[in-house]
């Protein structure tokens, strides 16, 4: 399985209403998320930066949080979405 | 070339290739001069507001009660991006959207200043229940 990573910010109301889609898929599928917190926490806030390129084309050009990532594939999952789609896009990260 | 000038009386910014012979906003003749690009961006620059949230709460129901949107009816989520805005202020300078990171690049950043132009924004434009990308306003239902 490939590393995941989830950019999230502790005062969005779209991440906390993912956390538990979160917290189901890594109980149920045994998937892990590194959860980086990105407005007050300053290094994760560069990782994602450094990602920029990647990320933001593919999320109506900014750097929206939440963001599912996967460094080893490039491959982007943005915003709130329902917990099939993350699941989904989880799984074909292989 | 264009250049950066600055009235000298009351501050004003112009950027063109010739700064005008009376300045717009305080009728002073002949009062700019040319200043560097850094100094202009200095004075351009917002700064932190002494605003409560109370004061901010007032503002932006103000902002929208003449337009199409509203400010969310949630209590709690206005409560947490209000937390949000107020935490960036503190930290990072301004009001900046919660749910969004800034980029460091300050021109590119004062789009994600609250509030924001979402009206052109994906999650908002010619949708019907249309909100801006934190959802602190929202269409107003019709």
């Amino acid at each position: 399985m490939s590393k995941l990573i989830m950019f999230h910010a502790k005062e969005c109301p779209h991440c906390k209403a993912m956390m538990p889609h979160v917290d189901r898929l890594e109980k149920e599928e045994k998937i892990n998320f590194e959860k980086l917190e990105v407005w007050h926490d300053e290094k994760n806030a560069d990782l994602m930066r450094s990602y920029r390129p990647v990320i933001a084309p593919k999320c109506g050009g900014q750097l929206r949080t939440p963001t599912f990532f996967s460094p080893d594939t490039s491959a982007v999952l943005c915003g709130e979405v329902p917990y099939e789609k993350l699941k989904e896009w989880a799984l074909s990260q292989g | 070339m264009k250049k950066y000038w600055r009235c000298f009386v009351c501050c004003d910014i112009h950027y063109g290739v010739k700064p005008p012979e009376i300045c717009p906003t305080c009728l002073v003749k002949n009062a700019y001069v040319e200043v560097s690009s850094e100094e202009a961006e200095r004075i351009m620059r917002p700064t932190k507001t002494s605003m409560t949230r109370a004061e901010f709460r007032q503002a932006i129901e103000r902002f929208a009660e003449k337009n199409e949107f509203q400010v969310c009816s949630d209590e709690t989520k206005v409560e947490t991006l209000f937390n949000g805005m107020f935490a960036n202020e503190q930290n990072h300078g301004l009001k900046y959207c919660p749910c969004r990171l800034h980029t460091k690049d300050f021109a590119e950043d004062l789009k994600l200043v609250c509030p924001c132009n979402f009206i052109v924004h994906e999650t908002y434009k010619g949708k019907e229940d249309g909100e801006c990308w934190c959802g602190l306003f929202v269409r107003r239902k019709k």
